[in-house]
């Protein structure tokens, strides 16, 4: 009798621990937790390390998505100031790698190669720097950026050149190098889209910003490890920590429906009619606006 | 029609030099599949022996589809593949949202656009036809 109600227990606490928060309340809510103990990272396997940091979304869609809007280009946005014979640190390295990849995917997407090759220089200057230099095809970008034609394969090889850089990163234990790059790469395309919508206000796209409350926990896993490492890890993962607090009470909630197929031309369409609804107010944007452009700002400035 | 095939071998042509040039050919191959239209955004490499049993799809990884965005999934196989890549999306609730199989008619499509209207992370998963060994490439892109 005894065996049978602590198996029954173990179901109950399980059954409830198991499921998801959103099914319940049809809402995206951050874990319980405000902060992720190092034990359920140090749980996580490479591939699971592999995939949070493959699954985090690409700089070129935020451009995409301008693009889109026709919003139109604006050099201001890039960060002009950062030097790259100016690094000190393996940190500042890595962040700034990432950092100036959003912005080549910015320039890529609006084929603004003058400008590129400028970025493409700082880039293969900080690689050469810690030593990953050889996954980074330069002259092949180079070459792409100068033949507006080759868009798509310009996309391929400058994205394939980061997942090379971020794969051998987290294979030769310099993870923490790996997830800087990352982190980088998400405050670049989330300061870009952030100063966008402060000039052309659009609902697509602050929909995009509140959006990004889905990863931002994925983020903090990535980092979480390291938090501890250096006060350059420790003041990131406090500044971190301060974006997500800005967006607990954003509200994303999501409206019921299924998928509807069309077959086209050979091939399958599929439209999705379950919504995701981003609940923001102006304030918060705003607060959303000013944290990253602070965070962000103080990174590049930091050289 | 003379001219647009000739437009449309050139651009073939020089498209998959251009790849050619950088990556490996069925990576050249599948993104150019993709179409004109379409903007890379990242390839997954599958190799799978036979399966011992048939059941869910092994391939598995997880990627963040947004709101208002127009994914293309185009799949390639290796041509010493035995069976054909497939590919299935579900969503963070396991649901299914799409297949590039039908099960019912036995269809194959070699891509499936997505008109994505929910954010979030989705799990995407191939394999090879009826789980069979095979080598290929699924390449995502945007459209318009």
């Amino acid at each position: 009798m005894k065996g049978r109600v602590f198996l029954f227990l173990i179901i109950v606490f399980f059954g409830f621990s198991c499921r998801n928060s959103k099914s319940k309340t049809s809402e995206f809510v951050f874990p319980q937790s405000d902060s992720i103990p190092v034990s359920e990272v140090e749980k996580l396997s490479p591939e699971a390390i592999a995939d949070i940091s493959k699954n985090i979304s690409s700089p070129v869609e935020i451009a995409n998505l301008l693009q889109t809007l026709q919003v139109p280009f604006s050099q201001n946005y890039l960060a002009a100031s950062i030097d790259a014979n100016r690094q000190g640190t393996n940190f500042d390295k890595a962040l700034k790698l990432g950092i100036l990849g959003a912005d080549l995917g910015y320039l890529n997407m609006y084929e603004k190669t003058g400008s590129s090759l400028d970025v493409l220089s700082s880039i293969r200057k900080i690689a050469e720097d810690i030593k990953v230099g050889q996954f980074f095809d330069f002259e092949s970008i180079k070459r792409l950026s100068k033949n507006k034609s080759n868009l798509d394969s310009l996309l391929f090889i400058s994205i394939d050149s980061y997942s090379k850089i971020d794969n051998y990163l987290r294979a030769n234990n310099r993870g923490q190098l790996s997830a800087l790059m990352i982190i980088g790469v998400w405050i670049e395309g989330q300061y870009l889209a952030t100063q966008v919508v402060n000039v052309y206000p659009d609902k697509m796209l602050s929909d995009r910003i509140g959006e990004q409350k889905i990863i931002l926990n994925d983020l903090l896993l990535l980092i979480s490890p390291y938090c501890k490492r250096d006060p350059e890890f420790i003041s990131l993962c406090k500044d971190m920590q301060a974006i997500k607090e800005k967006y607990r009470d954003i509200r994303i909630t999501y409206t019921l429906g299924d998928p509807v197929s069309v077959e086209k031309n050979g091939g399958l369409t599929i439209k999705q009619t379950e919504t995701s609804v981003v609940t923001m107010s102006k304030e918060q944007l705003n607060s959303v606006i000013e944290i990253t452009k602070n965070i962000r700002d103080k990174l590049i400035l930091n050289n | 029609m003379k001219k647009t095939i000739i437009t449309l071998t050139i651009l073939f042509t020089f498209g998959f030099l251009a790849f050619g040039q950088v990556t490996d050919p069925l990576i050249s191959k599948c993104a150019i599949n993709a179409g004109t239209n379409a903007k890379y955004l990242k390839d997954f490499r599958i190799q799978l022996g036979k399966a011992a049993t048939r059941s869910e799809l092994r391939y598995k990884a997880n990627m963040s589809l947004w709101k208002n965005t127009k994914y293309r999934f185009t799949m390639c196989n290796a041509e010493n593949s035995n069976g054909q890549l497939i590919l299935a999306i579900k969503d963070d609730t396991n649901k299914l949202i799409l297949s590039s199989f039908d099960k019912k008619t036995g269809k194959i499509f070699s891509f499936v656009d997505f008109e994505c209207q929910k954010s979030g992370i989705y799990q995407i998963s191939y394999d090879f036809t009826n789980g069979q060994q095979g080598s290929g490439v699924g390449v995502v892109s945007m459209i318009k």
